[in-house]
């Protein structure tokens, strides 16, 4: 034994014992350097324990790991360590612009949630937005300009740009290629360029295009617009393969609407009713009261069947001169045409039909059904439209043909990847080379920039200025959460320094609305100033815009008709010749168009509709499957005329027994590290025909000979006949009844000041998972990787259950969030051995990472299986290269939330940390803790409002209102666990039993 | 003989043992840290002589779960006037100069799984002085508390009166007392 006194450094690492440095102190073994030759305590082993203790002892004086405090050199007033601060911004997500407040701490965005001030959103987000505050802190962002491959400063950067650009004046032909753009003030700037650079043009791409809705509507209407919808305004709502509440033009903002009608106070003369076409199944479908299973290339003659079945109803002239039945029988779901028909006409004005079809034909039907209906200025806003898709499928075909014509001198490309997401990606990419000067300001060396000369990469959004006009007449600011964590630069900035009009962003911006949008507002007392002051704190501002002229329907839709009718019955002598299939290409909520594809969140987010991770699967029919000879995970060969493709196949009731649906945003090559490889892009498997982009094709499919592994966060769908969902019976009464009838065999628990708990709407639940990203970035859950998901190990508190009713085509699907139901009588405390999860007094059921000591036995007892165990030390190991093991990467976290450490269990536990920050907020304002001053991370990201978390001891509180309505239940209610976690029952779909 | 050396050898493995307990229970704990600072700042000056409130500089602890240590900008907003100048004072005025963060040691630690909120405790009425010893009498900041759970539970169960209905009801009947909640829940510190 030692004689020396151990230093501090050495207490941590080296054993006083010697022989073994470098174990921790705490281990209190015998120290390996003592000689016991047999079971007899020496003299001297008896000294060595002493002295061992005693040095134990000695050492607890000192302290390791050393921890520093490093306060800023100047206080700051705006940032206090360990208040948060919320800044109100617009998301970049994708080109619905949602307003957004972002919740920052220590000076850097943790938590996205959207902004109640909103007119459109009013405070909802979806899963890719919630996702979004990750992708700031990416390694795989570029950290400083790149020319010709190679790092370099901004001023040389401009150096060698304005070189190339070769002066102004200048008659070469300028092109810039960027998504879709709402932000009007980024419009001006472009507008300006054009002084600088004459021949300049703005080419729009959308990888997810509307342009086919677009061209419609200029022919019917004389605008090139995509209406504003109002399916809050509408009492009989059709979608034709249109997943408008998962991924399609506005889903945030639709969803709000549409559960207006549908959810909650919608009391059943007001519900709309709600029919759903598409082949593959969506979000939007599994939330229809009627869904028909409907391929891509029958859409155009259902929508046709239902203009003639409306027409005959209406007593207007038949279209194409067909006759109504005969319209019926070209079409699919010729029976339930009619009837929806008599729906549709008995809710003039009150009615909506949207489709998402790339058929500019199918488009002009649906226009002059929306028309016939009266709709057009109550449900379809025209005047006021929405400028969240400007893109033009034509324009990129035509670009590259002059690209490799050698007219194109400069090429810019902002937020587009068409290399990736094109059909003529490949063509692209091969043209770059003839363009002299290609640019990106893709934050990395993707799939396109990995092949131009100058990458200028922009900002991320939450750390860049900037403004939104999603809608006409409703606009949203954007100011950062951040400063720019590398050497980045907004790209306006960049343009405008080429442009020899050096300016800042943050300028610009202010400019622009001084400028062209103050005027048009109520002046403010303190100018402009205070206008902008308090709308950057707002967010979102609406100020009226002029209408978009318009004029009433005048589109050729008897033409459109004979069209579709022709193509229809080329299409079925076709298909009956080849047997073959139709590709559909489908996005999904998690993946979109793919450019989060390095976003670990939403690469493990379960899809809601096949509640898989890591990758894309050809979703095939159960009959189709069958005739195949495929089974779920053999992979199959999707061949169509543009592209082949190996993917494995997924049996999926509910798809169009002709069609294979594949979603896009996978197979990924330069996203970076958690992106690539995973999936298959399916892209190029559709092409651009005559000038409009398809996103169906026809396929043969063939088997590959192998299978693959998938990912699924559920294995199973059937509820097994235990009314897990339920629907609502007349004979329901108030669910306190019901309770009495159980017998209890533990005493009744006293609570606290408050008893949290919980309802959830299932009516109101569309399933698109934005809870799921917001409980993991509110909760510090890790990624654990498509291996450990195969484990049934995936971390995420709460998942979205999905059950399949009834089987076929019809097969309905069910969305249930599922997290810990916070048991009165829980059967996980009963069987802890160490105390580790007790009720608290106020109703949660709490997990207490530091005494957990591993067992699982709670894991195993709870009925609803919501507990999760860190198999894993997230945070350290090489196996899990995601954020919570990149220094960056944990810059995310949430610093009120433990990270948790391999051995523990974890389970939601309520937002706690927000429960206790609310009732800290109550108590430092002396006064009690109000309904509404605590929403957890669920319920705030959920676009609907399904979730609501209150205190069911006041009895005014909104949970306890709904938990006292004949529609609460609680779910394995037979087992008496007394859930505080509560659920409404789904109103049963009409016309079904 | 062989009886005594037992009984002996018993009384020391007792010993040794109660020592081994006692230093096993004491692992992090650290009352008595006294670390050496950047800069030897002695409080004895300032909030003892000077009578300066402790909120003045650790303004943090009255909105946030963090005291904070302040940043040099807030000791400038004297000694930029004070003529007295001594090393440890020269050393924070170039600092200070050069914009460079002091890099204090935090003495006052708590483990990653407590949750422990400043503010919660301060607009409660809880002294500063009744968990950090008597700091206007320290030169060197130590830590005069042990900081254990139990510690801490010893004044959440006799002073702030748990359960909290019992005292939200009793809090209720006295006016301007804001209602507290100093929970025995475990969700209180632990999440």
């Amino acid at each position: 034994m030692t004689n020396r006194r151990p230093s501090c450094e050495e207490a941590a690492h080296g054993a006083p014992g010697g022989g073994d440095g470098g174990q921790p102190l705490v281990q209190l073994g015998l120290p390996t350097g003592t000689r016991s030759t047999g079971f007899e305590a020496t003299r001297r082993d008896v000294l060595s324990l002493m002295g061992f203790s005693l040095g134990a002892i000695g050492v607890a004086g000192c302290r390791a790991p050393v921890q520093h405090a490093v306060p800023l050199p100047a206080a700051s007033a705006e940032m206090v360590p360990g208040v948060p601060n919320q800044y109100a911004t617009t998301c970049g997500g994708c080109s619905a612009a949602c307003a957004l407040v972002v919740k920052q701490r220590d000076g850097r965005p943790i938590k996205i949630e959207g902004n109640e001030s909103s007119s459109l959103t009013g405070g909802g987000t979806c899963a890719a937005g919630q996702a979004s505050v990750l992708s700031l802190y990416d390694d795989a962002r570029l950290r400083a300009p790149l020319w010709m491959g190679n790092p370099v400063s901004w001023p040389e950067m401009d150096q060698h740009i304005r070189t190339a650009l070769g002066g102004h004046g200048d008659a070469r032909e300028v092109v810039l290629l960027s998504q879709t753009i709402t932000s009007p003030s980024t419009r001006a700037v472009l507008d300006d360029l054009r002084a600088a650079f004459p021949k300049f043009r703005h080419v729009v791409y959308d990888p997810m295009s509307l342009a086919s809705l677009r061209a419609a509507n200029r022919l019917c209407h004389g605008a090139a617009v995509i209406p504003h919808y109002r399916f809050d305004r509408a009492r009989v709502v059709v979608g034709l393969e249109a997943d408008f509440l998962g991924t399609w033009l506005a889903p945030v903002e639709f969803a709000r609407q549409w559960a207006r009608r549908r959810a909650g106070g919608a009391d059943a003369s007001e519900r709309a009713f709600h029919v759903q076409c598409e082949a593959g199944l969506s979000v939007t479908g599994s939330n229809a009261d009627l869904r028909l299973a409907v391929a891509p290339s029958e859409l155009g003659r259902f929508a046709v069947a239902l203009l003639g079945a409306v027409a005959r109803r209406l007593g207007t002239d038949p279209p194409a001169g067909l006759d109504a039945s005969a319209l019926a029988q070209e079409a699919p779901h010729a029976a339930a045409v009619d009837s929806i028909a008599g729906k549709l006409a008995l809710n003039r004005g009150e009615s909506l039909v949207v489709s998402g079809s790339d058929d500019v034909a199918t488009q002009i039907v649906v226009a002059r059904l929306n028309a016939l209906l009266g709709n057009v200025g109550k449900t379809v806003d025209l005047e006021q439209p929405s400028w969240q898709r400007q893109g033009d499928d034509a324009a990129l075909p035509a670009l590259i043909n002059d690209m490799n014509r050698g007219a194109v001198h400069a090429l810019m490309i902002w937020g587009a990847n068409p290399v990736y997401d094109h059909p003529d990606g490949a063509a692209f990419r091969a043209a770059l080379s003839k363009v002299a000067l290609t640019i990106s300001f893709a934050d990395r060396r993707d799939e396109t920039s990995a092949h131009v000369s100058a990458i200028c990469p922009d900002h991320h959004f939450l750390e860049a200025w900037g403004d939104a006009e999603p809608v006409n007449g409703h606009f949203s600011l954007r100011q950062p959460l951040i400063a720019p964590l590398h050497d980045t630069r907004a790209a306006v900035e960049s343009l405008l320094a080429w442009a020899d009009r050096p300016a800042d962003h943050r300028s610009v911006l202010r400019d622009f609305w001084r400028r062209a949008l103050y005027g048009q507002t109520t002046p403010a007392a303190g100018g402009f100033e205070e206008f902008w002051e308090r709308s950057l704190e707002r967010g979102v501002v609406d100020i009226p815009r002029p209408p978009v002229a318009t004029h009433p329907f005048a589109g050729d839709s008897e033409g459109a008709v004979r069209d579709i009718i022709s193509r229809g019955r080329a299409n079925r002598a076709g298909a009956d010749q080849s047997g073959g299939y139709e590709l559909a290409l489908a996005e999904t909520v998690g993946a979109r168009d793919g450019r989060h594809a390095n976003n670990p969140w939403l690469q493990e987010l379960p899809d809601p509709m096949t509640r898989l991770t890591w990758g894309n699967v050809a979703c095939i029919a159960p009959e189709t499957a069958a005739a195949l000879g495929v089974a779920t995970g053999d992979v199959v060969a999707l061949t169509t005329e543009t592209g082949k493709l190996e993917l494995p196949a997924f049996i999926q009731a509910g798809q169009q027994r002709r069609t294979i649906s594949v979603a896009v945003g996978y197979g990924r090559s330069a996203a970076g590290k958690a992106g690539d490889g995973v999936g298959a892009n399916v892209f190029p498997l559709a092409r651009v025909e005559n000038g409009v982009r398809r996103y169906s094709a026809r396929v043969t499919v063939a088997k590959a000979g192998r299978r693959a592994r998938l990912a699924p966060a559920q294995t199973h769908f059937s509820m097994e006949g235990r009314e897990i969902v339920q629907f609502e019976h007349e004979h329901d009464q108030a669910h306190g009844d019901e309770h009495e009838k159980l017998p209890d065999l533990w005493r009744e628990r006293l609570h606290g000041a408050h008893a949290w708990g919980m309802s959830i709407d299932l009516d109101a639940c569309t399933g698109c998972s934005a809870c799921v990203v917001a409980c993991q970035a509110e909760n510090n859950i890790p990624v654990v990787g498509a291996e450990q998901v195969r484990k049934s190990r995936i971390m995420h508190w709460l998942r979205i259950d999905r059950y399949f009713e009834g089987d076929g085509e019809d097969a309905r699907s069910l969305h249930q969030p599922m997290m810990c139901q916070h048991c009165q009588h829980a059967p996980c405390e009963t069987v802890c051995p160490v105390l580790a999860t007790t009720t608290s007094s106020e109703g949660i059921n709490q997990q207490v990472y530091n005494r957990c000591i591993g067992t699982r036995y709670c894991a195993n007892n709870c009925p609803y299986k919501v507990r999760r165990f860190n198999w894993h030390n997230f945070t350290a190991s090489d196996d899990f290269p995601y954020n919570m093991t990149s220094p960056l990467g944990r810059l995310v976290l949430n610093p009120d939330v433990t990270v948790r450490s391999r051995g523990v269990m974890e389970k939601c536990n309520l937002c706690v940390q927000r429960i206790q920050l609310g009732k800290n907020e109550a108590l430092l304002q002396r006064r009690p803790i109000a309904d509404g001053d605590v929403a957890t991370a669920c319920q705030q990201s959920c676009p609907t409002g399904a979730i609501v978390f209150g205190d069911r001891a006041d009895p005014d509180s909104r949970v306890s209102k709904l938990l006292a309505g004949r529609r609460a239940y609680n779910v394995l209610e037979e087992l008496g666990t007394r859930p505080n976690v509560s659920y409404l029952k789904k109103r049963a779909p009409e016309g079904s039993t | 003989m062989k009886v005594r050396a037992i009984v002996l050898g018993f009384a020391l493995l007792g010993a040794g043992g109660g020592l081994i307990a006692r230093g096993a229970t004491r692992i992090g704990v650290h009352q008595g840290y006294a670390p050496e600072q950047p800069i030897d700042f002695p409080h004895r000056i300032h909030a003892g002589d000077n009578k300066i409130p402790c909120l003045y500089c650790h303004s943090g602890a009255r909105t946030s779960r963090h005291a904070g240590i302040p940043s040099a900008s807030v000791c400038m907003n004297c000694h930029s006037l004070i003529e007295k100048q001594t090393t440890e004072i020269q050393r924070l005025k170039e600092a200070f100069q050069q914009q460079r963060p002091i890099v204090w040691t935090k003495v006052h630690n708590l483990p990653d799984f407590v949750y422990f909120n400043h503010s919660q405790h301060v607009v409660s009425g809880v002294a500063c002085q009744r968990c950090h010893g008597a700091v206007e009498r320290m030169d060197r900041i130590e830590q005069a508390s042990p900081l254990t759970m139990g510690w801490c539970l010893g004044c959440h169960r006799s002073e702030a009166h748990v359960p909290t209905s019992t005292f939200a009801r009793v809090a209720a009947n006295v006016r301007n007392r804001p209602t507290p909640f100093a929970g025995e829940d475990c969700t209180s510190c632990h999440y």
